[in-house]
């Protein structure tokens, strides 16, 4: 997909959108947010790269491969439970700091959980969203070269 | 002393998890020291046995499920103990042996992992008061003999035959299990000590007892190949010779016998008992004679044998007496005994000569002296020649038959006859293959190496010490064993190599010489293939075969059925499903349409619905997909819309970024499908069609039953909605529920979905390097 248009806004749009993702995973906690929704708006940034430049692209914008992403944020959420434990509570018992911070609010181990989630959610939908790209870019480059394979279709 | 007892077993599995790397590390030597934990575990277990032979029992136990009323707990008695000895003692032997059997192995680190392993799980047994852990002992070592039976798992037969050992024990397994919970429920009590304290008869009266005394005697019989469950154990002789020994011989397949000796008192009161698992015993016991004599191959006689040995405990249990009780322990000790020894040098004959048929082998006593005198000591305790332990042990089997109450004769012919089998048995199996001329074996026979030697030549020498000094063992294991099992901590058991002139030596007497005459005519009984093999074809393991390859059939048929890979049907097969079911529930409920609890919309929501079902149209009839999956968008939108209008953000951006992703998914998946050219048949579309609107239909009716819907338990919202700032530090609901109140929920949530992902993964990546266009529209 050759898009001036798509290429352009998503200069513009990839940094904005990261930055948007987490606003929500840190405001989700008073109001309409969290990490879920951050993790979909997060994965979106990636998502434009793989449609403006190709997968290739959005890969290397990426660094991390998605599995990666994907175990280090399973990672992130069960440790998230662990220091209850260490306290004698049961697994994944809420635990916070009582004094707020500046611009991030209270911090506690659920905010680790939902980072945790953020971070899984956007992993699993670069992981599909490359999958299925790349699928596809193999495809037409098998139908630029010969032309048996269209014939099938 | 509850302390030493835990420490002991948990040295065992700790053994279990390094021994992998101790064999990297030290190699050929690894078994000698892994070896040394179970002696340690031995000797530790042995300086209880002033303790038990004073009437004493060593406890310990832990916390762990106390709203179930599980507890980690253990309790050793005399019973336990003989058998902590045993599998320790033996244990520790085979260890050392198996480093030599199977030498330059690979996986030997492997192997020895479920080697100890079985072992600490089989000590579990034996040492738990809690019926729960026992069973999940109980559990392990059917695992970890699956594991062992398919060592070798290159070979086909080996593998069959651990499934085949699994899915009996195990299916034997959860009947038990069943069984155990039915106990707890009727008696309220879980431990052990606690039903063998209640009165005599108290849990025989209990209205549920018929299926518990059921169920918990599958698990038993199972595991101790009783007829007609016998037919896993001679097969389980795929294992090698080690595993052989210590598991399908000296401990595991006992386990069975444990469990109906350590709930004897419990469930012996019953009527049910004698009836049952003493005919059942004998039947076990002859069935393993009469098989023994028709195989040629030294091990699986020994296997036969194992499950003739097997039924006779369990009819001695049957039967129930003092008596026969006491009989029952000196048994056990004397069969693990020479068993293991007779295991392990035919083990090393198989190893150094490369045949275990007992017709191809002869005269290997001048060549292997050390390991034929293992075999041969073993072989006539096994016979029950005087001063061996075997011998001591039939003369009270003899007793307790000849004192069995009930009309005479019946008991001591079969004792007699099944013993018989026995001598001519351990003729063929453990003497021949030494004696005689010198035959041509496919490897040119030598002595093993030490460490296969000393394991069976230690335990040949206690057959004879135990037959020469019975008094000692008999004060200090078997009475405090015997006492166990008859829930009378006064009886004493002394053992006596001499009797005087009785009824039992002249039996014995007429044992032997029978046995001897058997032993002559056995080549014309083993010649008889065709008989044996037609008696394999009608046995029980056919029913299994049946059984197995019925569940096979009809798993590939309703795979075949449902997962044909067809989207559309899959679809409808889902949507097919949740409308009967719903139709089944919904007309339990009051179905209303109350218009007063209906809230007004304004102008934005009627329009959004305008929209949203003028777009939901025309996906159904444009004829372009790409349309079709844009329309589908608007209505994903539209429902977002009406989320914010309802109040519900948060729902309301989940849905706006899914249908965003959706619809990028649908994009870049249907472009690698055909324009569409094809429709489907008018009828197709009409069942589709009515289907849509049965589904739709339904959901609606779901839609006003829930508006109508009162529950008896106050709506649990309220107490989210107030919470949710003071316990969880935040005022969004929504968010505090997913992060803090179900956070269990949501890490499982998020682990499905990673596993779904990579999934989606696997089937595009992973496919055949042959592409399949077979994928349909």
């Amino acid at each position: 997909m050759n898009s001036v248009i798509l290429s352009a806004t998503n200069r513009l749009l990839s940094g904005l959108l990261i930055i948007f993702s987490v606003f929500l995973l840190l405001r989700g906690h008073n109001l309409p947010g969290g990490g879920f929704a951050g993790g979909l708006v997060a994965s979106c940034a990636f998502v434009l790269q793989a449609l403006a430049f190709g997968v290739a692209s959005a890969k290397k914008l990426l660094v991390f491969d998605p599995h990666t992403i994907i175990a280090v944020g399973l990672l992130v959420a069960l440790l998230s439970g662990l220091p209850a434990v260490l306290d004698g509570l049961p697994f994944l018992t809420g635990m916070w700091d009582k004094t707020p911070l500046p611009i991030v609010g209270k911090l506690g181990s659920p905010l680790w959980f939902d980072l945790g989630v953020y971070i899984v959610v956007g992993g699993i939908c670069c992981l599909i969203v490359f999958s299925l790209g790349e699928e596809l870019e193999e495809e037409n480059d098998a139908k630029h070269e010969p032309d048996s394979k269209e014939k099938k279709n | 002393m509850g302390t030493l007892l835990t420490t002991s077993i948990a040295a065992v599995f700790c053994a279990a998890f390094l021994a992998p790397w101790v064999h990297r590390v030290l190699g050929a030597r690894a078994g000698v020291v892994l070896g040394l934990v179970p002696l340690g575990a031995f000797v530790a277990f042995a300086s209880m046995v002033p303790t038990m032979a004073g009437g004493g029992n060593v406890k310990a136990s832990w916390e762990w499920i106390p709203s179930l009323g599980i507890e980690l707990s253990l309790f050793v008695d005399g019973l336990s103990l003989l058998f902590l000895l045993v599998i320790s003692g033996i244990g520790t032997c085979i260890v050392w042996y198996a480093g030599g059997y199977l030498h330059g192995k690979k996986d030997l680190g492997r192997f020895y992992l479920y080697l100890l392993g079985f072992m600490g799980a089989m000590l579990g047994i034996v040492a738990s008061d809690n019926l729960v852990l026992l069973f999940i002992f109980w559990e392990l070592t059917s695992i970890s003999s699956y594991l062992l039976i398919g060592y070798y798992c290159e070979k086909e037969k080996s593998r069959k035959a651990a499934l085949q050992a699994l899915l009996v024990t195990g299916a034997g397994g959860l009947a038990m299990l069943a069984g155990i919970l039915m106990l707890g429920n009727a008696t309220g009590t879980y431990e052990i000590s606690k039903l063998l304290a209640m009165p005599e008869g108290a849990i025989a009266a209990e209205a549920a007892f018929p299926a518990i005394f059921v169920l918990l005697l599958l698990g038993a019989f199972t595991k101790s190949a009783q007829f007609p469950f016998h037919f896993w154990l001679p097969n389980a002789m795929e294992a090698p010779a080690p595993v052989s020994a210590f598991l399908h011989s000296a401990t595991m397949v006992k386990a069975g016998v444990f469990l109906l000796a350590r709930l004897h008192p419990c469930l012996s009161p019953s009527p049910l008992w004698t009836t049952v698992v003493a005919p059942i015993g004998a039947l076990t016991m002859l069935i393993g004679v009469f098989l023994a004599l028709g195989q040629t191959d030294a091990k699986r006689i020994l296997a036969y044998t194992t499950l003739a040995v097997l039924g006779t405990l369990t009819m001695l249990l049957g039967l129930g007496t003092d008596l026969a009780v006491k009989a029952c322990m000196a048994y056990l000790l004397a069969h693990a005994l020479y068993k293991a020894a007779l295991f392990l040098a035919i083990g090393s004959v198989d190893h150094e000569a490369g045949t275990r048929e007992v017709d191809a082998l002869g005269g290997l006593g001048r060549l292997m002296p050390l390991t034929a005198t293992a075999a041969v000591l073993g072989a006539l305790s096994m016979a029950g020649i005087p001063m061996l332990m075997g011998f001591v042990s039939k003369e009270y089997f003899y007793k307790a038959l000849l004192g069995v109450p009930g009309p005479r004769g019946l008991w001591e012919v079969l004792g007699v006859g099944a013993s018989v089998g026995m001598v001519a048995l351990a003729a063929t199996a453990g003497l021949k293959p030494f004696f005689g001329s010198l035959k041509t074996t496919p490897k040119k026979p030598h002595e093993a190496p030490w460490a296969m030697t000393i394991g069976p030549l230690i335990l040949g020498m206690l057959a004879v010490c135990f037959g020469l000094f019975p008094g000692w063992i008999g004060n200090h294991l078997i009475g405090p064993a015997s006492a166990a099992v008859l829930g009378d901590p006064s009886f004493s058991a002394g053992l006596k190599l001499w009797h005087g002139w009785t009824v039992a030596l002249a039996l014995s007497v007429l044992t032997l010489a029978l046995g001897a005459g058997l032993y002559f005519l056995a080549p014309r009984i083993r010649g008889a293939t065709p008989l044996f093999a037609f008696l394999g074809k009608i046995g029980p393991e056919r029913a299994y075969e049946l059984v197995l390859d019925g569940v096979l059939g009809f798993a590939k048929w309703q795979t075949r059925f449902l997962q044909n890979g067809y989207l559309r049907n899959y679809v409808l097969t889902v949507g097919g499903f949740t409308v009967v079911l719903l139709l089944w529930l919904l007309p339990r409920n009051e179905i209303g349409f109350d218009l007063s609890k209906m809230v007004p919309t304004s102008v934005m929501g009627v329009t959004t619905c305008a929209l949203i079902i003028a777009s939901a149209l025309m996906a159904c009839f444009v004829t372009s997909r790409f349309a079709a999956i844009l329309a589908l968008g608007v209505v994903g939108l539209g429902i977002a819309i009406l989320y914010f209008l309802f109040g519900a953000p948060d729902l309301a951006m989940t849905q706006i970024l899914v249908e965003t992703l959706t619809l990028v998914l649908f994009v870049l998946a249907f472009q690698r499908l055909p324009l569409l050219k094809e429709f489907s048949k008018v009828s197709t579309r009409v069942r589709d069609a009515v289907f849509a609107l049965i589904f739709g239909g339904v959901m609606t009716a779901l839609v006003l039953v829930a508006f109508h819907f009162k529950s008896s338990a106050p709506p649990i919202s309220g107490y989210m909605g107030e919470q949710s700032l003071p316990l969880g530090q935040g005022r969004n609901v929504v968010n505090v529920i997913l992060v803090d109140f179900r956070a269990l929920d949501t890490l499982g949530e998020i682990t499905v979905l990673a596993i779904a992902a990579l999934g989606v993964f696997a089937m595009l990546k992973l496919r055949p390097i042959a592409k399949t266009e077979g994928e349909k529209p």
